[in-house]
């Protein structure tokens, strides 16, 4: 007995479809794979910048170090507590703020392109301009919160551990929070307006709407935009490195930054690539849902 | 002329220019040497285009391709051009300062000037002690000397007067001082506690004994010296609550705005601060102890020609030019700082001359930190780090020390 595969002759194999791949292909493997590999090399080596000629292979040895760093787990408890504030909160400011510049009112379209400035802002800008008004002397919030009597004498904001630290989160609040509004602004204006019409109908409160109407309907940006605002959030350094530069101590070290003043500071190029590393496989977790999403969205 | 041999003539036109040019443009590159130079001023906005105009006019088969590297503190600099000389895309010569050189040496990057500037007729323009200072620890020269600034006391004349005390010469009467001018919401002094602050704090600490040699820094003067000047912010309170986290541009916008009444800084802040004050504010050699000779930063910036450099005698041209009479004070005018040439001192106008005669009362306790390739790392984040800790009482001032030592010696 035969089958169809014995008798039917192997396919020729297509090159076209990677011919037209390859450009891509290769810019991704020179700006992407290619820097990923060399980091890989450079963690498992004592390769410390002006040292060129003694480039020790080390093999575990920057991960066996980093292991045993306090600053390590400090850096890491504090990146936790930091993107979970400030994703979780700029996603509460965005959705409230969408919700609102879904409704109609006059000057909607100037609101929503004002809403954008704090987003469409470079990040040191961003920094220079919150260190300023937080500032001791001279910073505006101190000014105005002394004439309106809410404090009795000028707060150092970031020269405080606690106070430094939920400093740089409500900065990065402001900054990031445009980008869940427009997001999920753009989900809400694909929901049917029959669907709350039907719910008014059947008598639905303003909250049974949002709970049972808007919410699902936009689950799927809501999603995508979490996943892809934490992977942001937590490979950011440059606020807080303008802000604070870690400081005071170690209040406002995060991951990322730690492995930037590792490399770039103390020119441990071979223990800032491990501490990099380990920021990447904590992400991929993130990364593989979020490609697991991207997925099945196309296989839709 | 027909088509086709139109085509035939263009074409061998074509085929033959290249290789007549060539011996022409090989002879403009053997005589048009391009020195590649970086440098960083802090306000951007001043450029060296007419000093470069000026050399290119002098030395017709030299261009110079000035390069302006963001400073960032030093480390964005330091960073760019050690990745530079790792890649071998490094320039001919650099700015640099006398705190990386170990590195540069470590990294083979620096080439010896010993054979230039003695051959140099600039050289006796500039003082002994400047050259000494800027001298490798082999003995050789890399670095030769474009301006320099030193530390001193800025301090609000007005205010100590108005308490009937002089001007600070010594530890105790610093605190005294500070104590008089704090009151409400001024300080005394405008401590910086964040990055650049080391050059603060050492007058404090070397200048009462520590040194960065095997157990220096946790001798007893070191320890003394430490919990002395911890304390002003900790036990005194004569430092602004922000003094943490203040940097350079902090201490001097406090002072300006009359929330503190001295800082340490040097006649780079002068024109800035009497545009703000007038003659309210003066300036004093920094405090030292009682019974000590006392200390304080010798900010240095010289030009250094780079090992890889296949421009060496052009690129020297380029720099001993910068260094040269009234080229070295064109040059300070754009940077704000002190000309090295003994020349350029004598007729400087740039700055009131209180703050001139401070700066050079200020050269017999000037030193610079040690040259070592931890140097640089322990003024970006290991002095910041556990200074802003000692403030905040995470650790002891004596642990503050402990965590130096072991960074040079541990």
């Amino acid at each position: 007995m035969t089958t169809a595969s014995d008798t039917e002759p192997a396919p020729p194999l297509v090159l076209t479809p990677y011919l037209f791949l390859l450009p891509a292909m290769l810019v991704t493997l020179a700006v992407v794979l290619w820097p990923v590999a060399e980091t890989v090399w450079m963690s498992l080596h004592n390769f410390i910048l002006f040292k060129p000629r003694n480039v020790p292979f080390i093999g575990l040895g920057n991960f066996w170090r980093l292991l045993h760093d306090e600053v390590f787990w400090l850096s890491l408890g504090h990146s936790l507590v930091w993107i979970s504030l400030v994703v979780g909160l700029q996603f509460l400011l965005g959705l409230a703020t969408a919700l609102l510049l879904n409704q109609s009112f006059w000057w909607r379209s100037l609101a929503r392109s004002l809403v954008i400035i704090p987003w469409a802002l470079p990040s040191v800008i961003i920094g220079l301009t919150w260190t300023w008004m937080y500032d001791y002397n001279v910073g505006v919030l101190n000014d105005v919160f002394l004439r309106f009597g809410l404090i009795d004498k000028p707060v150092a904001w970031l020269a405080q551990p606690n106070s430094a630290f939920f400093s740089i989160v409500v900065a990065l609040i402001w900054q990031g929070f445009p980008f869940f509004a427009v997001t999920i602004l753009a989900g809400l204006q694909t929901i049917s307006a029959e669907l709350y019409e039907a719910a008014d109908i059947d008598g639905a409160t303003r909250f049974q709407r949002l709970r049972f109407i808007t919410l699902p309907a936009i689950a799927d940006v809501i999603a995508t935009a979490l996943l892809l605002r934490t992977i942001w959030v937590a490979n950011s350094l440059d606020v807080i490195l303008v802000m604070t530069g870690g400081g005071p101590g170690y209040s406002t070290y995060t991951l990322p930054l730690y492995a930037f003043l590792k490399a770039y500071s103390g020119m441990e190029f071979g223990y800032g690539s491990a501490l990099a590393i380990m920021l990447t496989l904590l992400l991929l977790l993130v990364v593989f849902i979020y490609v697991r999403r991207a997925a099945r969205e196309l296989d839709q | 002329m027909k088509r086709r041999q139109f085509i035939q003539a263009a074409g061998a036109t074509a085929l033959s220019t290249p290789l007549i040019m060539a011996p022409m443009v090989n002879s403009a590159k053997a005589q048009a040497a391009t020195v590649r130079w970086w440098y960083h001023f802090d306000n951007p906005q001043n450029t060296p285009n007419d000093l470069i105009a000026q050399f290119e006019k002098d030395n017709p088969g030299i261009k110079i391709q000035a390069e302006s590297i963001p400073w960032g503190g030093g480390g964005d600099y330091y960073t760019r051009l050690f990745a530079a000389i790792v890649a071998k895309n490094a320039p001919d010569c650099a700015m640099v300062k006398l705190s990386s050189q170990a590195q540069l040496l470590e990294m083979d990057a620096l080439e010896p000037l010993d054979g230039h500037i003695k051959n140099w007729a600039g050289k006796a323009d500039i003082s002994d002690n400047i050259w000494n200072v800027n001298k490798a620890q082999d003995g050789k020269q890399y670095y030769l000397p474009l301006q320099y600034v030193v530390l001193y006391l800025y301090y609000r004349a007005d205010w100590l007067q108005a308490a009937g005390l002089q001007p600070p010469k010594t530890f105790e009467e610093f605190l005294a001082a500070a104590k008089a001018m704090t009151k409400g919401d001024v300080s005394g002094f405008g401590m910086r506690g964040g990055g650049g602050g080391h050059d603060n704090w050492a007058p404090f600490i070397i200048g009462n004994g520590a040194t960065f040699a095997k157990g220096g820094m946790v001798n007893e003067q070191a320890l003394a010296g430490n919990r002395f000047y911890v304390s002003l912010a900790r036990d005194h309170k004569v430092t602004p609550a922000s003094a943490a986290s203040d940097g350079f541009r902090q201490i001097v916008d406090g002072f300006k705005a009359e929330r503190t009444g001295m800082i340490i800084h040097h006649i780079g802040s002068a024109n800035e601060l009497v545009t703000a004050l007038g003659d309210k504010v003066s300036a004093v050699p920094v405090p030292r102890p009682a019974n000590g000779k006392g200390w304080t930063m010798f900010g240095d910036e010289s030009n250094a020609v780079l090992s890889g450099s296949k421009n060496k005698d052009a690129a020297f041209k380029w720099i001993s030019f910068l260094s040269s009479g009234g080229n070295n004070v064109a040059f300070n005018k754009l940077t704000g700082q002190l000309p090295v040439t003994t020349s350029g001192a004598s007729s400087w106008t740039l700055h009131p001359k209180r703050f001139v005669d401070a700066s050079a009362a200020s050269l017999p306790l000037a030193g610079v930190l040690p040259d070592s390739p931890k140097t640089a790392d322990f003024a970006r984040t290991v002095w910041p780090t556990s200074m802003q800790r000692a403030l905040l009482g995470q650790i002891t001032s004596d642990e503050m020390m402990k965590t130096i030592e072991a960074h040079y010696n541990g």
